[in-house]
């Protein structure tokens, strides 16, 4: 498969970035990684006539702690950087072993977490983490920087709240509450390297049996990475056993509107969804501790 | 068109290129180096898996031009003097390879993954080479070879067992 002719910035800085996006409108993308790009523009479902690089941009690959305790992730580091980091597995393991869980080492080593956000594709895997995490995104365009909350960056299906001139330059992750236990779960009907089906996130925070507080993202069901409101709300507050994980399963069920596509119906991810939730909230609630 | 050099298994190449190649074009198309395959040519299979400065890079989705002044290892590359590198050698010796169109690529997979890591145990050699399709379904004998690079000896027979 080949590439049809287009003309390549290589951009120096953000600023950099936002101008000449803003110059050409409509008719540029950016290129990270270029793992997904590359594929739709080889697939004609885009047509870009100017991609605008940012690979090159000093320190936006940084991973550091945040200035408040948990992370602060530059754009351009990459899912294998990531899942590898010690930093990382120490502050929000949760996040590592989720990017951990992207594709092939290949595809890892070469896909950055900012493109991953910005393709806004449900089956993402970093996103249902991020959004558990309660995670925030930097967001820099002409008229200057923004943060928003990750539950707000993902609009519907392959869209984001990205204007035409922003370039996302780094994704902040609160700390993990204290004591909290985490999980990702994702089902894949064919191959370890597939896209997720579900894929579900969870923190909890857990006394005894008690629900004090519940963070669920979830991937590859809706249209988009969402989160789980109605079901964490289900679980606050309640003590966690084979019922009320059931319950939370039939909460989540009802909670969101299936995507339909070859990898499977919507009423399949709906019941692989319920059973997710069931077997996640009981796995975390009876130990389970980490993963 | 684009005018670079890069260092191709360790010459120093001047090349041009239209913008639009990939990497995997400016290899087999520009420099005629015809070891690194197509396969999917979207991300998936692992047939055209170079690496670039050390990185394990699936060239069929890199921009050629995000080469220049890179370094980049092909399965050309591998071995000296004549002699075939050891990785190649254990394969070659476990018949780890059918058809061969899958094999370069999980060579230098396979480079990459005794960089990071020079005693893989199974779980990590499969978790590894997992973007790597071998459609001759030849898995075993693959796992096999690189168990033996890890210092491990291989499983004895092993039909029809393949998880």
């Amino acid at each position: 498969m080949i590439l049809r002719p287009f003309k390549y910035v290589e951009c120096g800085s953000v600023d950099e970035a936002t101008t000449t996006l803003k110059q050409y409108g409509d008719g540029a993308r950016i290129i990270a990684g270029g793992t997904a790009l590359v594929p739709m523009m080889k697939h004609r479902l885009l047509r870009p006539e100017v991609l605008v690089s940012v690979i090159q941009v000093p320190g936006l690959g940084d991973i550091a702690a945040g200035p408040d305790g948990g992370l602060r992730l530059g754009a351009l580091a990459t899912h294998w950087e990531i899942s590898r980091s010690p930093l990382v597995k120490r502050e929000s393991p949760l996040l590592a072993y989720a990017c951990g869980r992207v594709a092939s080492p290949t595809v890892r080593s070469m896909a950055t977490l900012g493109g991953n956000l910005c393709y806004g594709e449900s089956a993402s895997d970093p996103s249902p983490a991020l959004l558990a995490l309660r995670a925030r995104v930097r967001v820099v365009g002409s008229g200057g920087e923004r943060t928003l909350p990750l539950t707000e960056f993902f609009t519907g299906f392959y869209e984001t709240g990205l204007a035409e001139d922003e370039v996302l330059t780094a994704v902040e992750v609160p700390p993990l509450a204290p004591g909290a236990r985490w999980r990702y779960l994702k089902w894949v009907p064919r191959a370890q390297e597939d896209k997720a089906l579900v894929g579900l996130a969870a923190v909890l925070v857990l006394d005894g049996r008690h629900c004090r507080m519940a963070r669920l993202g979830l991937g590859g069901v809706a249209a988009s990475p969402v989160v789980l409101r109605r079901t964490e709300q289900s679980l606050e507050g309640r003590e966690l056993d084979e019922r009320t994980s059931a319950e939370a399963g039939e909460v989540a069920a009802a909670e969101v509107e299936p995507m339909e596509d070859l990898q499977g119906s919507a009423d399949y991810r709906r019941d692989m969804l319920r059973v997710w939730v069931r077997r996640v909230v009981a796995d975390l609630a009876t130990g389970g501790g980490e993963r | 068109m684009e005018s670079f050099e890069l260092t191709v298994n360790g010459c120093v190449e001047r090349v041009q290129a239209p913008t639009q190649w990939t990497l995997l074009q400016l290899l087999r198309d520009g420099l005629g180096l015809l070891g690194t395959k197509e396969g999917c040519g979207e991300g998936s299979c692992g047939a055209c898996t170079v690496l670039v400065d050390g990185r394990l890079t699936r060239s069929c989705l890199s921009l050629a031009l995000r080469a220049a002044g890179r370094s980049v290892l092909t399965v050309e590359g591998l071995g000296a003097n004549g002699r075939r590198d050891p990785i190649q050698e254990a394969f070659v010796r476990h018949g780890a390879i059918q058809c061969g169109f899958c094999t370069p690529g999980m060579v230098i997979a396979t480079r990459a993954l005794l960089g990071v890591n020079p005693t893989p145990e199974d779980h990590e050699i499969r978790e590894f080479l997992s973007g790597n399709f071998c459609r001759c379904g030849g898995y075993t004998q693959i796992v096999n070879a690189v168990r033996e690079l890890a210092g491990r000896r291989p499983t004895a027979v092993n039909r029809g067992e393949n998880a």
